[in-house]
This record gives C-alpha cells, sequence and structure tokens, in this order.
C-alpha cells in the first residue's frame, strides 16, 4: 500500500465526511426543534439529489443553481410533509408520540423510496460535473468535483452557523429547541418553527445529495446508510452541537476511508465499509442508551 | 430483621448528575413503624434520596441496607421484592391498562400468587379506596387526586413494610387529600412505615412522627416534628431560598 | 351466545382446511406466504405492541433463521425440521443477546441500533458469498417432496396456529400483563416489582424465535433465500401490515398480515405502485386510526362470544376468556 494511496482515501474521507456532516446537522436540528428522530432523513437526501439531477438535465440549468433550486423544492416539499403528517406530535391529544414520530417518519421513508423507484427508476443515474476534471496534488489526484463538493459543504454549514447565531429568526430557533414554553411567552410561534426547522433540516440534506451526485450515482435506496451515518455523527458530535457534527463528520468519513484502506480482503472492503459505520453507531449506542441527542429521555431529578 | 428495628438505612448516600451534588453524604434511617416526614425546599435532594433508597438510582457513594442487607446497586424489583414501594413526584401509571389490572401487576410479581387471591385482593383494595367503580376504567382517564389513590393501591397490593411516597398530596383537591391522610393513618395504625416527602407543610406536621428536613444536598435536622419546626438552621435555609 | 367468536373462528379454519386442496396453486402459494407474514407480524406485535419494543431487527432475525436451518441441512444432511429448530434456537438465544444489549435503550435509540443490526446482519450475509451464495441466493433443500403445494399449506397453517396458540397463552398469562406495563411505564414496572430486564430479554428472546420460525420455513418452502430478507423493504412491509392490521393485538396483527399479503396479489395490475399506496394507508393509519383498522372490527366480533373488552384472562379470572 503506498502512502499516495492513503491520501486519497484520506482526502475522500474528508469530503465524505463533510457531506455527512451537512445531513446530520439537519436530523439534529430537526430533532431539538420537533423532538423527534427523523428516519426519512436519508430519503430527503435521496430526493435531493434526484431533484438537481432532473433540473439539470431537462431545463439546462448548471449544477450549481440546480443545487439551490433543488434546496428551494425540498425546503417546500418537507413542510408539506409535516403540516399533513407531523402537526399530530404537538398536540397534547396525541399519546406515545415517540412511537408515532417513529413510524410516521419510517413509514415516509418506505413511501419515498418506492416512489422513487417508479419515478426515477432504479438503475442509478449521474448528473454532470460541478467542475469537470482534476486537480493534482503532487502524485495525489482529487477530482475537482471531491473539492467542490467538500468546499460547498462547508460554505453551507458555515452559512447555517451564521444564520443560527447572527439573524433573528435562527435565534429564535434556538429558543424554541431550548423551551418551546419560554419561547411561546416571548411571542415566538414555535409551531412555525417546526416547518421552519424541518424545510431547513431537508434544504440541507438535499444540498448534501446534490453535491455527491456527480461523485458517487443516484439510486433510489441511496439515503439508507447516509441516514444511520447521520446517527453516528450526531451521537459522536456531542449533542446537537454543529461544529461537532463537522468534526465528528470528518472523522467517521476519514475512518471509513481507512478502513477501506487497510481492509483486508480488497474485494470486500467497499462492502463492510458500510457495515463499520454502522458498528460504530452500534457500540456508542450501547454505551450511550439515551445519548444521541442529549438528556431528553432523563426523567430522574 | 436487624435487631435495632431498623427498616432501612441509606448510610453516607452521595449521589452526583453532572456537576451537581443531588445527595452529599446522607445518613437516613427509618426504623419499623415510624411515620417520617421528609421536607425541603426545592432542588435540595429529596427525591434523588428516595431514588437511591428504593433503588431507581445507584448512589455514587453510600450503601443502602434493606433489613440488614446491603441491596445497594440492585434493581428497583428485588426492593419491592422485599417490601419497598413507592409513589412517584409525578404519578406514573400503567395509562393504557385498567384500573384493575394496575392493580394486579404489582400482586402477580409475589411468586405463587393465585390470579384468583390476587384479584380478590385487588378488589379489596379497590374498594378502601373508593375506586371500585371505576374498576374497567383505563387508569389515564382517571382524574388526578384519583391517579394518586390508584398509585397508592399499586403500592399497598405488594403487601409493603414500607411505602414512600413523593408529594402525595400536591395538585391534590383538599377534600381528597384529607381522605388521602386518612388512608395513610389507618395502614400506619395497621403496622406499615411511610416516609413522606411534600410541600404541604400542614398536612406533614398532621401526619408525622419524625420530621427530617434536607437542603442543597444534606440533611440538616432531624427529630421530632416539634423540635424541628424551631430549629435555627431549618428556618435559615427556608428563610434563604 | 358465549364464545360464539371462537366457534366462528374454528369453523372458518376447519372450512378453510377443507377447501384448501381445491384453491388453485396460484393463491395456495398467496395464502402459504400470507401465513408466513401472519406469524412475523404476530411476534412482532408481541415485541413491539405489547412490550413496547420497536425493534426493526425482526426481519434479521427471520433471515437468520432461514439461513442456519438451509445451512446446516446442507452441510451436515440433518433433517430439515431439525435445522428448523436449530435456526429457531440460534434466533432465540441472538434475539436474547440483542434484547440485553439494549436494554438501557428507549423508543427511537432501540429502532436504530436494531435498524443497524438489521443492517449488519444483511451486509454480512451478502457479503460472505462464498457461504451464503450472496445476492445470487442461496439454494435450499425442499421441505416436501411433493407434486402440490398441499402439503406446505397444512404445514404453514400449523406453523401459525401454534405460534398464535403459544404467543396468545403469553400475552393472556400474567406476562402479557408485565410486558404491557413495562410498555407503558418501566420505572413504574420496575417499582411495582417487575423484573424490567429479564422480561425485555425474554420478549426478544420469544419474538425472535418465532421470527425465526418464519424464516426457516419460508426458505425450505421457497427453494431460495436472498439477503433482501432481512432488508429494510421486507421490514417496513412487516410495520406495515401489522400497524394496519393494529399491532397492540395478536389477532390484528395477523389480520393486518393476511389483509396486505391479499391486497398486494390482488392489485398485482398497478405493479410497482402497491408498495407506496400501502405507504399512503401505513400514513394514514398512524393519522387517523392509530389503533389499526381492524381493531374495532375484531373487539366486535370478539364482543359476539361475551368476551371482555381485550382482558387478559389473569385479569378476569373466573370468566373463562379463550381468546388466542
Amino acid at each position: 500500500m503506498s502512502w499516495d494511496y492513503l491520501f486519497i482515501q484520506a482526502a475522500n474521507g474528508a469530503v465524505i465526511g463533510i457531506i455527512y456532516a451537512l445531513i446530520a446537522v439537519g436530523v439534529t436540528l430537526i430533532f431539538s426543534i420537533l423532538k423527534i428522530v427523523n428516519f426519512a432523513h436519508g430519503d430527503l437526501y435521496m430526493l435531493g439529489g434526484y431533484c438537481a439531477y432532473y433540473v439539470i438535465t431537462l431545463f439546462g440549468v448548471p449544477p450549481l443553481p440546480a443545487m439551490f433550486v433543488s434546496m428551494a423544492a425540498l425546503f417546500t416539499i418537507a413542510i408539506i410533509l409535516e403540516r399533513l403528517l407531523l402537526t399530530p406530535l404537538y398536540s397534547d391529544a396525541t399519546e406515545r408520540k415517540d412511537e408515532y414520530g417513529l413510524i410516521v417518519t419510517f413509514g415516509l421513508a418506505f413511501f419515498l423510496r418506492n416512489i422513487a423507484i417508479i419515478a426515477f427508476g432504479p438503475f442509478p443515474l449521474k448528473p454532470p460535473s460541478f467542475i469537470s476534471g482534476v486537480q493534482h496534488f503532487g502524485n495525489l489526484i482529487v477530482t475537482n468535483d471531491r473539492l467542490f463538493a467538500g468546499s460547498a459543504g462547508i460554505v453551507l454549514i458555515l452559512a447555517l452557523l451564521y444564520f443560527m447565531h447572527r439573524t433573528i429568526w435562527g435565534q429564535a430557533l434556538d429558543a424554541v429547541s431550548q423551551s418551546r414554553e419560554a419561547a411561546a411567552i416571548v411571542g415566538i410561534n414555535p409551531r412555525r418553527f417546526n416547518s421552519f426547522a424541518f424545510g431547513v433540516g431537508a434544504a440541507l440534506a438535499a444540498a448534501a445529495g446534490a453535491l455527491i451526485a456527480p461523485i458517487f450515482s443516484l439510486a433510489p435506496d441511496m439515503g439508507v446508510l447516509p441516514n444511520i451515518q447521520a446517527y453516528v455523527i450526531v451521537i459522536l458530535g456531542g449533542m446537537g452541537s454543529v461544529l461537532g457534527s463537522i468534526i465528528a463528520g470528518i472523522a467517521l468519513g476519514e475512518s471509513e476511508g481507512l478502513f477501506t484502506a487497510f481492509f483486508p480482503d480488497p474485494t470486500r472492503a467497499l462492502a463492510y465499509t458500510n457495515a463499520f459505520g454502522v458498528l460504530v453507531l452500534m457500540i456508542v449506542l450501547i454505551f450511550r442508551p439515551n445519548g444521541l441527542f442529549g438528556r431528553r429521555h432523563l426523567r430522574m431529578e | 430483621m436487624s435487631e435495632n428495628g431498623i427498616l432501612i438505612e441509606g448510610s453516607r448516600v452521595t449521589k452526583r448528575f453532572g456537576g451537581i451534588t443531588a445527595n452529599d453524604g446522607v445518613d437516613f434511617a427509618v426504623a419499623e413503624g415510624d411515620l417520617v416526614g421528609l421536607i425541603g425546599p426545592n432542588g435540595s435532594g429529596k427525591t434523588t434520596l428516595i431514588n437511591v433508597l428504593t433503588g431507581h438510582l445507584t448512589p455514587d457513594g453510600g450503601k443502602v441496607i434493606l433489613r440488614g442487607r446491603q441491596v445497594s446497586g440492585k434493581p428497583a424489583h428485588i426492593y419491592a421484592a422485599t417490601g419497598v414501594a413507592r409513589t412517584f413526584q409525578l404519578t406514573q401509571l400503567f395509562g393504557r391498562m385498567t384500573v384493575l389490572e394496575n392493580l394486579m401487576v404489582p400482586g402477580l410479581t409475589r411468586p405463587r400468587s393465585s390470579a384468583h387471591e390476587v384479584a380478590r385482593r385487588a378488589r379489596a383494595c379497590l374498594e378502601f379506596l373508593n375506586l371500585a367503580h371505576l374498576e374497567q376504567l383505563y387508569a389515564k382517564n382517571l382524574s388526578g387526586g384519583q391517579q394518586k389513590l390508584l398509585e397508592l393501591g399499586r403500592c399497598l397490593m405488594l403487601d409493603p413494610a414500607i411505602l414512600f411516597l413523593d408529594e402525595p398530596f400536591a395538585g391534590v383537591h383538599p377534600h381528597l387529600r384529607d381522605e388521602l391522610i386518612k388512608r395513610i393513618e389507618e395502614l400506619h395504625r395497621a403496622g406499615r412505615t411511610f416516609v413522606v416527602v411534600d410541600h404541604d407543610m400542614e398536612s406533614i406536621l398532621r401526619i408525622s412522627r419524625r420530621l427530617v428536613v434536607m437542603a442543597r444536598g444534606r440533611k440538616i435536622a432531624d427529630g421530632p416534628p416539634e423540635a424541628v419546626r424551631t430549629d435555627q438552621a431549618v428556618l435559615a435555609a427556608y428563610a434563604g431560598l | 351466545m358465549r364464545h360464539l367468536h371462537v366457534y366462528i373462528l374454528l369453523a372458518v379454519a376447519v372450512l378453510a382446511l377443507a377447501y384448501a386442496p381445491r384453491v388453485n396453486p396460484y393463491w395456495m402459494h398467496v395464502a402459504i406466504i400470507a401465513m408466513f407474514y401472519g406469524i412475523l407480524a404476530s411476534s412482532w406485535s408481541l415485541l413491539a405492541g405489547y412490550a413496547g419494543l420497536f425493534s426493526l431487527g425482526h426481519m434479521a432475525f427471520a433471515s437468520i433463521g432461514g439461513y442456519a436451518s438451509a445451512l446446516l441441512v446442507q452441510w451436515y444432511g440433518i433433517p430439515i425440521p431439525l435445522g428448523m429448530a436449530a435456526g429457531v434456537a440460534l434466533c432465540c438465544a441472538l434475539g436474547g443477546l440483542i434484547g440485553w444489549v439494549c436494554l438501557r435503550m428507549s423508543g427511537p435509540y432501540l429502532a436504530i441500533f436494531t435498524l443497524g443490526f438489521a443492517e449488519i446482519v444483511r451486509i454480512t450475509f451478502s457479503t460472505e458469498d462464498d457461504i451464503t451464495a450472496g445476492m445470487a441466493g442461496l439454494h435450499t433443500e425442499p421441505l416436501f417432496r411433493a407434486a402440490t403445494r398441499l402439503p406446505y399449506f397444512y404445514t404453514a397453517f400449523g406453523l401459525l396456529v401454534v405460534s398464535l396458540a403459544l404467543m396468545g397463552a403469553i400475552v393472556q398469562s400474567r406476562w402479557g400483563l408485565f410486558l404491557r406495563a413495562i410498555r407503558e411505564d418501566e420505572q413504574a414496572a420496575a417499582a411495582s416489582g417487575i423484573d424490567v430486564a429479564r422480561f425485555r430479554i425474554l420478549a426478544f428472546a420469544i419474538a425472535s424465535g418465532f421470527a425465526g420460525l418464519a424464516g426457516g420455513f419460508y426458505g425450505h418452502y421457497i427453494g431460495i433465500l436472498t439477503p433482501s430478507l432481512g432488508g429494510l423493504d421486507l421490514m417496513a412491509v412487516l410495520v406495515v401490515m401489522a400497524v394496519i392490521g393494529g399491532m397492540e393485538r395478536l389477532p390484528t396483527a395477523v389480520g393486518g398480515a393476511f389483509a396486505v399479503e391479499f391486497l398486494l396479489e390482488l392489485l398485482r395490475e398497478y405493479g410497482q405502485w402497491r408498495l407506496p399506496i400501502f405507504g399512503v394507508i401505513l400514513l394514514l393509519t398512524m393519522r387517523f386510526a392509530r389503533n389499526g383498522l381492524l381493531t374495532p372490527f375484531w373487539l366486535h366480533f370478539v364482543r359476539l362470544g361475551g368476551g371482555a373488552r381485550g382482558a387478559a384472562a389473569v385479569v378476569a379470572p373466573g370468566r373463562k376468556d379463550s381468546r388466542a
């Protein structure tokens, strides 16, 4: 194994990690406001990828604007879905909200995946590159698409950070996540922010899907594993911390890359790389059984 | 049974949550047949102490001795099996099970219990609590006060030696509260031991034989209610809220 | 008439068995698969509906049971029933282990954990293709060397009835009451003297055992096993079946499995649209009829026989309530 190979794996790992982080940040955002674990998040990511693909191929829009169109589309779709399906979560009349959120988002994932098979076909699709070509760093060759995906991911996360900390909407979102009651008292309508948070989370996932599409291909079931990886990052990243998510995302991407590089049987390395992330998730859950997103389930004083 | 009549004892109990020390070396022993009122400002560590003494929390330091046996670290159902029953600060019933089923559960956990016998006892218990007419209702559909009574009934079905009641009077209609106090006194006369946590001083003083005061995770006073009421440290703790 | 509902069920069963030889092979196959799902949906209902342990790893256990039995039969030439029994035992043990490992997890965390378990099982089965034949599929020994599907039909029927009888006995006993108490409130259950850990592990072990049984039968019936048996899509179909029927009662979960499986066949002309349609039905059920579409019918049906509203036998002693 050469150093070059390792470096390439490391560079790829970093890019994948940033994309994971983008998905994970959305999962965290949705959890902190709506108090549900969104099992359909990976499928929103899938929809985002396809949406960008069709905007590019049908309307001839360049990839970058197409990504923004896809984000806007998913933002809207997500809000519609949230209004249709998740409103019972905010009513006191609904019992067992955990179970409701779980089955509904799991069912939604099933629905979206199967609709995608019909609408987009089961075969992988690949949109054109954002920027074609490659960059040489000594002996290293990295495609422009990966560089672009990585940097765009970072820019989007920074934009989210700016939004959360510097704008009134972001501040309100933060207030709602800390206490719905207190937020309601100071005149924030928490319900509107449920929709908004779900929409923003979906838009970030859509961006991730659009960015990853030229690197890997689009497939209806492409969201299943990133959804799980997002949970890993949310745990490792320390409870809803955006910066933690970025670091954890890159760490997971890197360790997956290195896992692939060092796995003794190269024909199986790729398959088990996916299992590796899942295994990390299971082990972390064993040690932090309720620790994905903080202490919501802690009922003792 | 230990020879000095101590039923349950927490010795140097320490429990931390993150940076907060909820219990800081608390010694708390309850003698057989006593009726102890446990009071203290919010956040003084009363509920944590109860959770430790009933096996719902494992202490970080110190130990719990139940009838002369060290039990700290054992799961809560072992405590229940040894005669320790409790209610919860916010009533925790089996919401989507009927009132009768709620009482059947603890009864049936006893070894060699027969369903017939447990059902008979459960119905007797419902009579005692004036809930008999609600037998087939889901527990979640009861009123707040009825839920408190049912939770007390669920404790009784364990045939416990000691009952820990965490804020039994909170949010209960005064009429129902008197009813509750009557039941507690009746059960106490029948030989059961009680530890009652509440903020309702009037009720606590009415029933307690012994008053224990906690503040900031420590026990600051312990003795007959008359003595504790005039204790300087207690007055300071409540005044210094 | 007392126990009218029981007699009606018995009569329907007898009619089904008597009529079976005249059913055409296609619909017989559908019925066999429906009964396979019936075992899975009812055992998942025991786990998720009664004990409140929302596992997404149930199909993974069916897959494990299927592969274990098929491989044991293939390697050691043991009789198929013995292979299936070994598969059940393995699933019980593994299920208990998973139940133990996730003792402190609740709600969505348990779902994520078991989802992870299922994915690892699926990935391993498809990657270790020198043992499992991977995506190409593992050819299995057929249970019967008969020209018709009739023996399979009777076997599936027998397995479903035995499974329901055993699980029915469990949920009617004090164990069922304890599982529901754990679902409602674990702390209160422990304070009432229930060994919560023991019953959670037990629920996982029992439910996984039945999943392994269903999987073992499926493998030796269908003749080929692929890793997708344990995949997320079939798990979702199982959730659809149990939730649409009513996941908190065994008969409604089985009813859901039957209804969905037969509808999937009846709506064959709609091809790929069937799955998303059932996805929508699932979402609508959750939104507007949380207890399941079949639950009201079942309760009416039970009332025909004078049975108490969903009461377990232990709760209404003296009143014989032989609901299975």
